[in-house]
């Protein structure tokens, strides 16, 4: 007579170490990710290697090739913009103002926006640039 | 005599709502966020008092740069390169440099002028822009 040996039953194995893992995953994603708007058209900043960082908030303004703008991600023409950010430097005349220019964009498209802006009032114009080839 | 009625375990809540809510947010940041690396050039630095930017007229004395319409950066009416400007900007953080760029330039050799001077110690850059008529 041969006996049968009862089968052991494996343990379930535990999900606690999967919801640490995701909740890791979560955390990190949150934090380094920051939300913003992007513009409706393609904006591939100038290279530049003696950029400085770039801190969080403020307005962007982007700039397109053919010399498009775009506040906020929102496009609008160019008198519209500029009542948009009188309006917004009046109110706060430190905020950060980015100008987020294509780097094909002609200047003509680019300084005379920054000089309408600075002559607002607002303190704090920067361009936007990026640190590697696009 | 009180007869003492046995305690019901405590139901144990499900973890699986959580972590389904858990891998919708997870997959949302990473399918939306966009990494992109960012950097910034000030354009325009006021104070309380109104003055904006660096005083042009620095003690190493002043600088005048135009930028033709390729690009082509123009020292004394002469095509110079980069290399040669950051040559005579070295070792002298005093000396204060206008650009004059053509509005038909685009803005990476602005910006390529810009990154060149300052990398080599400028420290006083102005832009000048002509106003139209």
């Amino acid at each position: 007579m041969k006996l049968q040996r009862a089968q052991r039953r494996t343990p379930p194995e535990s999900i606690i170490p999967l919801i640490d893992v995701v909740f890791f995953l979560l955390v990190f994603f949150m934090l380094i990710g920051r939300m913003d708007a992007t513009a409706p058209f393609d904006v591939t900043p100038a290279v530049a290697l003696t950029g400085q960082d770039m801190p969080g908030g403020g307005t962007t303004l982007a700039i397109g090739e053919a010399g498009q703008i775009a506040l906020d991600g929102t496009a609008m023409t160019r008198p519209a913009v500029l009542d948009a950010l009188r309006d917004g430097v009046v109110a706060n005349p430190s905020r950060l103002i980015r100008v987020n220019a294509h780097h094909a964009t002609p200047l003509a498209d680019v300084l005379p926006l920054v000089a309408a802006v600075e002559a607002m009032g607002a303190r704090d114009v920067v361009l936007v640039v990026t640190p590697d080839t696009p | 005599m009180q007869l003492a009625r046995p305690r019901t375990p405590p139901r144990l809540i499900s973890l699986v709502s959580m972590i389904d809510v858990l891998l919708i947010m997870l997959v949302f940041f990473m399918v939306t966020s966009t990494y992109l690396n960012l950097d910034m050039i000030p354009m325009a630095k006021s104070t309380d008092d109104g003055v904006v930017g660096a005083d042009p007229q620095g003690d190493g004395g002043v600088l005048l740069i135009r930028l033709g319409a390729d690009g082509q950066p123009y020292l004394r009416g002469q095509p110079v390169s980069l290399s040669v400007l950051a040559a005579r900007v070295q070792g002298n953080p005093d000396l204060g440099i206008t650009i004059l760029p053509s509005l038909r330039a685009d803005t990476q050799s602005l910006v390529s002028l810009m990154d060149t001077l300052t990398g080599a110690g400028a420290g006083q850059l102005r832009i000048l822009q002509v106003a139209a008529p």
